[in-house]
Order: C-alpha cells, then sequence, then structure tokens
C-alpha cells in the first residue's frame, strides 16, 4: 500500500493501525501530515473548536516509543481522531457549544470514552464545533461560527455533532465521537455522506461528557466505512460506574462478524418516514431496503405522536437542565438556543407526563414489530444538506422552517432509544443518509447490514480532497 | 406543521412567574414564539391514553 494512501486516510483505520504497528509508518509522521491537513483545511471548514497539537504530538511520540521497544501500541496505534466539545478532555474547558461554560474548571480527566480509544493507541487531535448545548440539527454556532459541509462549503454539516462529521468526511480525522439525543449523529453523518452509530440507550457509558437531555443521551462514533465504524464501536464497548443509565452488560463485540453470512427480516418504514422525507431519500431507502432484501413496509402509526413528544420533552428537559444559567445568564446564550429553552420550561406537568406516557406506547409499538423484523429501514433525514442559513426545506411540496424539522425522521426512533447505523447513500450532487434501525442491543445487526451495503456498493464515502 | 400560535407576552410572563424564572422583556417575543411551537407540538400526543399506560421505563429480563 502507498504511503501517500496511509497518509491521506484512505485506507481506512485497519489498515493505517497496522502500518503504524509494523513500523512501516510512524505515527509522529502521520498526525504531522493530519496536523497540516487540518490547518490547511480547518479555516474554510470549521470543524475543531481546539486544535490539540502537543498533545497529539506527545502520544504520537508516545505510541512510536512502543512500537521501537516492541510493545503492541494497540487496535488504533496511531489513528487520529476527534471528539465533539461536550467530551471532557484532561485541562481543557468542555465548552459544549457555549461561552457560558467558559467559567467551568478544567476538567480533570478525559472522559471515558476518550480514555478507551487512547488505550487502544488512538491520537487525539482536537475537539469539535457543535451547536450550543447540542440543541441544534445545523452547527451554526453563535459564538463559534457554522461548520461547512466539505461536499459543499456554502452548505450545512449537520448538527449538532456537525465538527465531528465534517472533519472525518474531510479526512482530517480517521474517526470521531459525537453524541445524539434527537439525531445528532445521524443528521450529520447524513448531511456529510459519512457512516455513523446511535448505540442502544444504555450501552456506552457517557461518564465525562456534557449533558443534554438525560433520558435521551447517547454516544457513539462517526467513521468512513463500516469496518472502521464497528472497529471504534467495539473498543467503546464495556460498563462503567460513573453513568447510572449505563447498562451493566457484557461487551459484545461486532467485527470479526461483519463478514459472515448474513440474513435478517427486513422491512422499509413507511407512513411518517416516507411522508416527511423528499424524492432523494425516499430513494435511497428504498435502494437499501432492496439490498437487504426487504418484503412489505411497515407503518409505525404512533411515530408522528412520538416525534411530537420527544421534540417538546427536550425542550422541558433542556429548560430544567439550564434553568440556572438562563436566570443568571441569559445574554450569553445563542438567542436561539435560549428561547428554546426557556420556552421549555415553562410546560405545564401535563404535557411532560403525557410525553412521557406516549413514549411508552411508540416503545411497545416497536417492540411488537420487531416481533416479526430484525431491521427496519428509514431515511435519515427529510432532505440533502440545506445552504447554511436556509429558513426552510421543502418536502413532499412543503415548506417547513429548517431547523426544527430536520429531525422529523431521526426524533421518534432515539426517542425510544433503539440503536441505529446511519450509512451514506451517495446522490448526483449530495449524499443524504439512510437508518438501519435493530432491536435493542442488537448493534450487531445494524452493522453487519451496513457492512453488507458498502461491500454491494450501496453505501459509499467520497472523502473530499484527497491526496 | 402549523406555523406558532400566538401567546400574548403578558401570558407569557405570568407563566414564567408561575415557573419562579425571571423573563428579560426583550426576549419574551422570542420565548412566545417558541412555547407556541411546543404547544402545537403537544397537540399531537394529548389525546387520553389508556390509564394503564405506564410512563416510567419498563424493564425487561
Amino acid at each position: 500500500m502507498k504511503l501517500c494512501t496511509i497518509h491521506s486516510g484512505l485506507a481506512g483505520i485497519v489498515a493505517i493501525a497496522q502500518a503504524v504497528r509494523d513500523g512501516h509508518v510512524s505515527a509522529t509522521a502521520l498526525i504531522e501530515s493530519r496536523l497540516t491537513r487540518i490547518e490547511r483545511l480547518n479555516p474554510r471548514l470549521n470543524c475543531f473548536t481546539e486544535i490539540l497539537f502537543d498533545r497529539a504530538r506527545r502520544e504520537a511520540e508516545r505510541i512510536d516509543t512502543l512500537v521501537a521497544e516492541g510493545i503492541d501500541p494497540g487496535p488504533l496505534a496511531g489513528v487520529p481522531f476527534g471528539v465533539k466539545d461536550n467530551y471532557d478532555v484532561a485541562g481543557r474547558v468542555t465548552t459544549a457549544g457555549s461561552i457560558i461554560n467558559a467559567a467551568l474548571p478544567p476538567a480533570g480527566a478525559d472522559a471515558v470514552l476518550l480514555q478507551r480509544l487512547t488505550a487502544a493507541g488512538a491520537v487525539l487531535v482536537g475537539t469539535q464545533n457543535m451547536d450550543e448545548y447540542a440543541y441544534g440539527f445545523t452547527t451554526e454556532n453563535a459564538h463559534y461560527g457554522a461548520t461547512r459541509n466539505p461536499a459543499d462549503t456554502g452548505r450545512s454539516a449537520g448538527g449538532s455533532s456537525g465538527g465531528s462529521a465534517a472533519a472525518v468526511a474531510a479526512g482530517l480525522c480517521e474517526g470521531a465521537l459525537g453524541t445524539d439525543t434527537n439525531g445528532s449523529i445521524r443528521v450529520p453523518a447524513s448531511f456529510c455522506g459519512i457512516f455513523g452509530l446511535k448505540p442502544t440507550f444504555g450501552r456506552l457509558p457517557r461518564t465525562g461528557t456534557f449533558p443534554f437531555v438525560h433520558e435521551l443521551d447517547h454516544l457513539g462514533p462517526f467513521a468512513r466505512n463500516a469496518t472502521d465504524l464497528a472497529l471504534i464501536y467495539d473498543i467503546l464497548q464495556g460498563h462503567d460506574v460513573g453513568d447510572a443509565a449505563c447498562a451493566d452488560r457484557r461487551r459484545e463485540p461486532v467485527s470479526h462478524l461483519l463478514d459472515t453470512p448474513f440474513t435478517a427480516r427486513v422491512a422499509l418504514l413507511g407512513g411518517w418516514f416516507e411522508e416527511k422525507a423528499d424524492a432523494q431519500g425516499r430513494a435511497a431507502a428504498r435502494a437499501v431496503a432492496d439490498a437487504l432484501g426487504a418484503v412489505a413496509p411497515v407503518v409505525l402509526p404512533g411515530a408522528e405522536a412520538a416525534r411530537a413528544a420527544a421534540f417538546t420533552l427536550t425542550a422541558a428537559s433542556g429548560g430544567n437542565l439550564h434553568r440556572r444559567a438562563l436566570q443568571s445568564r441569559a445574554a450569553d446564550f445563542d438567542p436561539a438556543t435560549r428561547d428554546r429553552l426557556l420556552a421549555g420550561a415553562l410546560l405545564p406537568a401535563n404535557i411532560i407526563l403525557q410525553a412521557q406516557r406516549v413514549r411508552s406506547l411508540f416503545r411497545e409499538q416497536l417492540h411488537e414489530v420487531f416481533r416479526h423484523h430484525d431491521l427496519l429501514i428509514a431515511p435519515a433525514t427529510p432532505c440533502a444538506a440545506p445552504l447554511l442559513g436556509q429558513p426552510t426545506i421543502e418536502v413532499n411540496g412543503q415548506a417547513l422552517p429548517t431547523r426544527p424539522n430536520i429531525g422529523l425522521l431521526t426524533q421518534p426512533l432515539s426517542f425510544v432509544g433503539v440503536p441505529i447505523a446511519a450509512v451514506p447513500v451517495q446522490g448526483d450532487a449530495l449524499p443524504i443518509g439512510v437508518q438501519i434501525v435493530a432491536p435493542p442491543w442488537r448493534e450487531d445487526l445494524a452493522l453487519r447490514a451496513a457492512a453488507l451495503l458498502e461491500r454491494r456498493g450501496i453505501a459509499t464515502t467520497r472523502m473530499r480532497d484527497s491526496c | 406543521m402549523s406555523g406558532p400560535s400566538p401567546l400574548d407576552a403578558a401570558f407569557v410572563g405570568a407563566l414564567a412567574q408561575v415557573a419562579g424564572l425571571s423573563i428579560d422583556p426583550d426576549h419574551l417575543a422570542g420565548v412566545s414564539r417558541n412555547l407556541g411551537v411546543l404547544l402545537d407540538q403537544a397537540a399531537l400526543f394529548l389525546d387520553p391514553l389508556d390509564p394503564l399506560v405506564e410512563p416510567a421505563p419498563v424493564y425487561r429480563p
């Protein structure tokens, strides 16, 4: 394999790490090439809130020392990665996309998932831009600027983990960690044309990350192919006592299953998930469903109510979480975030309780569907990436306000915590993502389907500006 | 989705008082608009439910 391929990131994480472990490429050289690329492209894309030059170089040197001593640095040896700016990085203030958090003390330790990647040999190159407090789908941050989509820099990278997705799509790092409360991994994966995974609620510990909605927050990885995504996910797994919602469940690695024969009962989601997608999204979901052998479509009649309940509960929970700052530092919020959080804090108890009961009903509805199906397929976003600042998106002939409606297709599903892989389907101009929805704890099914789709050329990533 | 329902700023200010919040008068219009959006959404799921529908998470073995 050409060194150029390794340095460009086209090789994939497994090959890059192997080249470092074998001593064919030094981690230091690899990280320097990636830092150079970041310095060249980030001023235009604005993926990073901070580039951690010193830490990255120090970690790369440590990897090279281990290799020189004959010690295996791990399955991610020298692999450059980033984290959304709501993950703690030791010695650094976790901004969560706000300026209010700047008053907090620096983190005393890395977030647990960051520790796990580092222990596997990965090298953190920086923290990545996001919507303020993760409350948004476009990463147009009033304080840190907008992240631009590498596929078309006039367009949104999606959000709220937009910096992470755009950085992976542009080859500024090989993988990244994001968070997904209502779609914040799946939406930017869709707009940027990469792979993303939102695991089952409770699968990965959130210890050392800044919350948004405790009962809906999930952590998960981005990557440019399904193999890399599964490898990162495998390394992230495992219980941690620091997150009370993390299930005490054994690790269930997936990577070794990706190439094994795979059959599943697959259905395309109709109804809400068809009506709220444009022609490109519907065609992409249909192509994925056909490739996986889907039979008759399935309709979830509670999807609209579940989406509305998730939307409402999110505002109320966020308003509750930020109540103190909303009183003492209201002017320091992005106005759009502040007004939504304050409105959420005013909702009557009846609405909140009803939203929670609607979630129970929808969860039961989905469980019933999973008695007859193993995977459900739906578009990830109503449309491909909109222009930055675009006020409305058009969905099935209807103009809808952009920001509140990008999550129409992701929100009902994360509301009930099921695992979902987002896979990229290329269009004529822009990619769009498709959700592969699995029963609770069956990330393996979603990832195996993602790998199969990649092998068949249905799900592919196009890295921009390669070497 | 319909547009947000118009909400009187004085009404929103009173709601905030009940909730123990004070809202800067300059922010009232934006909060009112967003509360209207939220109430429109809530209207989509406020039909009465079976009284046995349990809001708590249910754990299965």
